[in-house]
């Protein structure tokens, strides 16, 4: 299990979801956080790895790191 | 552009189901989006079809409907939960409701009103229109 620094405000645990499942989790909660909160996604869909930086990206927040776990991964966001 | 408009003509789950996911991370995302559901495009609403769950499938679609371990939204919840977060609007085909002898009584709750051919015209002036 891999070790992150990064103490999240926020954590979603949108595990066992397919897509759209976690994408959409985290947009409902990035629309009512203030900015500078960190957002710990926690998704076992390997899509939101490549499809959850699409979005943050034209959304203009960002994606501070993703962190392996055995059976999912836990995406730290930061919003702007 | 500002936004999608959605011919949706067909029966198929796979379809279905594209639709209501690209339709409702777009809406999530201030995106609007329109949703025609014409011809066989309003067969997977009735709601008959629905509780049965004897969709029209393909082999993805198969999965999705048996698979256990992961948890797969049907299109009509999708719809339902986006709307309520973003700027989706679904509309039913008068002519093909008509062709069936049925009104909006007969499907799920996800349509906001009944259309015709100019109607949806007008909302899908200033979108990208995709047929699917």
């Amino acid at each position: 299990m891999s070790e992150t620094e990064l103490d999240p405000d926020v954590t979603i645990d949108s595990r066992g979801a397919t897509c759209p499942g976690p994408l959409m989790d985290l947009i409902g909660k990035v629309k009512e956080a203030d900015p500078g909160t960190v957002i710990e996604l926690q998704t076992s869909d390997s899509g939101s790895k490549g499809d959850v930086p699409e979005w943050l990206d034209e959304a203009g927040h960002d994606l501070l790191e993703t962190v392996e776990h055995d059976d999912y991964w836990s995406m730290y966001v930061e919003i702007n | 552009m500002t936004g999608y408009a959605i011919v949706l003509a067909s029966k198929e789950l796979s379809r279905v189901q594209a639709v209501s996911t690209i339709a409702s991370v777009a809406a999530a995302s201030d995106v609007p989006v329109e949703v025609f559901a014409t011809m066989e495009g309003l067969l997977p609403f009735e709601k008959e079809t629905v509780e049965s769950g004897d969709f029209d499938v393909g082999p993805v679609g198969a999965r999705m409907l048996e698979a256990e371990d992961m948890d797969v939204p049907l299109f009509t919840e999708q719809f339902a939960q986006a709307k309520e977060i973003g700027p989706l609007k679904l509309y039913a085909c008068e002519m093909a409701m008509e062709l069936m002898g049925q009104d909006l009584d007969d499907y799920v709750d996800v349509f906001d009103e009944s259309l015709g051919v100019s109607g949806f015209l007008n909302r899908a002036q200033d979108k990208q229109v995709v047929f699917v």
